[in-house]
């Protein structure tokens, strides 16, 4: 692919033991883009996302990213390079208020830059600015997820990796993180989605890859992806034909 | 009225209790942010009173810059702690390794050899009797308030305790090395994706609850005329106690218990024979463990 790609994963693998969870996982993001990872449970998403983050370690393949290679860079270089995840999980700092959480987002940033950013993601989700003092352990399911994607943005990442915004959310609650989601694009942000609710995922995603047992099974535009019997069949949950 | 000798051992009592908290305090933060006990903790607050004496010997400096060098051999001694005893252990990057047990033993060993290493090492080259201090550097220079008399150490104690207390509280609070010692120690998992650096900031963690420690060590040892290799030991374990009886990871809960803590060990002591003292940690420990095994402050799983 062209060389304006932001972030290209090269037949990466992940080992835990004697399991192999990622067993050649090739896929790009263009800069600017929506890309999503689709696939149904225990395909290896999850570890896909840990391994680009620099959470798990690789044992071959390679990532590059804005054009340095950072595989199995530790996970605090990954961040200051500009490459920042909303886990799955959303592994926010329960104990701490919403401030500290967001102040901990920035941890690279000046003082200066930390308010402004701040200031800016208070803005898009009021309910923050309404709870800022509280910890952050006392908020709904769906208001962690938007403190998870807040504090993510704070360190102002080039590429935003997404695992799973949408679980256990009420309808209402998903739809505002899809459009979000957008709203992040058009900000300047690209985007790595890892989702179930892949309707959803394809809708908002220019391109998209399916993967099954460790690998990609299939890619393509999302408008084609929607198309594909492979990939219909495989919403309600059976496997790729 | 008032018994003045009761109200003498109860500012004793408070006095011993800081000094406790200041030890548990070292305690609480390092088990926060790896769930390990550091067994040489005792041997940090030694170092500390050891610093503070060679230095003490060598220059006879004003007060001030003897603390500021326990400070740095506390500091020192901390970093060097994490380096042999913990690091060779931890590979961070995954949460089998965060929460394995065989771990968590590993570093509760290795740290304890670091200990006995460190306190034969000092009985070798200093001797295991009581090192003799200079007069003018006792903290026994009496005051009096009305009936009450009090020693200048115990208000050296109570004023660097508040400062210190207060200052690890603004630390934790309002900067951005406290904050993520809070955060490894609340979440290591995200902590890691929002790219904290977690090997500086353990180290960071020994280095403050060393310094802590290691200025708590001198300043008992000036108080009470007692400087020894194995001086930590039982301070160790008074802060240990108080470290459980908080709940394990909460350091408002570790100085409070520290404070009880030191002022039952005095009034014990007012009533019994000096020994009974160290009984009073024993029993608090065990009534502990048997109904509140998760501490008296540690209900909610509340970290650092």
């Amino acid at each position: 692919m062209s060389t304006s790609n932001l972030i290209e994963i090269k037949d990466l693998h992940v080992r835990m033991g004697e399991q192999t969870i990622l067993n050649g996982v090739s896929l790009h993001v263009p800069s600017g883009g929506i890309v999503t990872v689709l696939g149904s449970n225990g395909v290896g998403k999850t570890t896909l996302m840990r391994a680009v983050s620099g959470v798990y370690r690789s044992t071959s393949g390679s990532i590059r990213f804005d054009g340095t290679e950072i595989t199995n860079w530790p996970s605090h270089r990954i961040v200051a390079a500009g490459l920042a995840q909303a886990p799955e999980g959303r592994q926010i700092f329960s104990s701490m208020t919403i401030a500290e959480n967001l102040r901990i987002g920035g941890v690279g940033l000046t003082p200066q830059e930390v308010a402004e950013e701040e200031e800016k993601q208070l803005q898009r989700f009021s309910i923050l600015r309404d709870r800022y003092r509280q910890k952050a352990g006392t908020l709904s399911g769906g208001e962690q997820q938007m403190l998870c994607i807040a504090r993510a943005l704070m360190c102002r990442p080039k590429l935003l990796l997404m695992d799973e915004p949408s679980l256990g959310l009420a309808p209402k609650i998903v739809r505002q993180i899809f459009d979000l989601i957008s709203l992040i694009r058009s900000e300047g942000h690209s985007v790595l989605l890892v989702e179930q609710n892949a309707r959803a995922a394809l809708r908002v995603a220019d391109y998209a890859y399916v993967m099954d047992g460790g690998r990609i099974a299939i890619e393509g535009s999302s408008a084609d992806l929607a198309n594909d019997a492979r990939v219909r069949a495989a919403y309600l949950g059976g496997h790729a034909a | 009225m008032f018994d003045v000798f009761f109200v003498q051992q109860l500012v004793n009592g408070l006095s011993i209790g800081l000094i406790y908290a200041l030890m548990a305090i070292g305690f609480t933060l390092i088990f926060g942010v790896l769930n390990v006990v550091n067994f040489a903790h005792g041997e940090v607050y030694m170092i500390g009173a050891f610093a503070g004496l060679l230095a003490i010997t060598q220059l006879a400096p004003p007060l001030f810059a003897v603390i500021l060098v326990a400070l740095a051999f506390g500091a020192l001694a901390g970093f060097g702690l994490e380096r042999i005893a913990f690091r060779p252990f931890r590979r961070f990057r995954d949460e089998a390794s965060l929460k394995s047990k065989a771990i968590r033993e590993a570093t509760l060993l290795s740290s304890l050899a670091v200990s006995i290493i460190v306190r034969e090492l000092a009985e070798k080259i200093f001797g295991s009797n009581m090192q003799s201090i200079p007069q003018e550097y006792l903290l026994l220079k009496p005051i009096e308030i009305g009936p009450l008399s009090f020693a200048n150490g115990q208000f050296l104690i109570f004023g660097l305790s508040i400062v210190m207390l207060g200052g690890l509280q603004w630390l934790l609070k309002h900067t951005r090395v406290g904050l993520s010692i809070r955060a490894v120690a609340n979440n290591p998992m995200g902590a890691a994706y929002v790219g904290i650096n977690t090997e500086r900031t353990i180290i960071a963690t020994f280095v403050i609850g060393s310094t802590l420690g290691a200025i708590a060590g001198l300043i008992v040892g000036l108080y009470q005329g007692a400087i020894f290799p194995a001086m930590g030991f039982a301070p160790g374990v008074k802060a240990f106690v108080a470290m459980v009886m908080g709940g394990l990871s909460s350091i408002g809960g570790a100085v409070v218990c520290a404070l009880i803590l030191g002022m039952a060990e005095a009034i014990t002591t007012s009533f019994f024979a000096q020994g009974w003292g160290d009984l009073v940690a024993y029993l608090f420990l065990v009534i502990t463990l048997v109904f509140f095994p998760t501490g008296l402050f540690g209900g909610g799983r509340e970290r650092v």
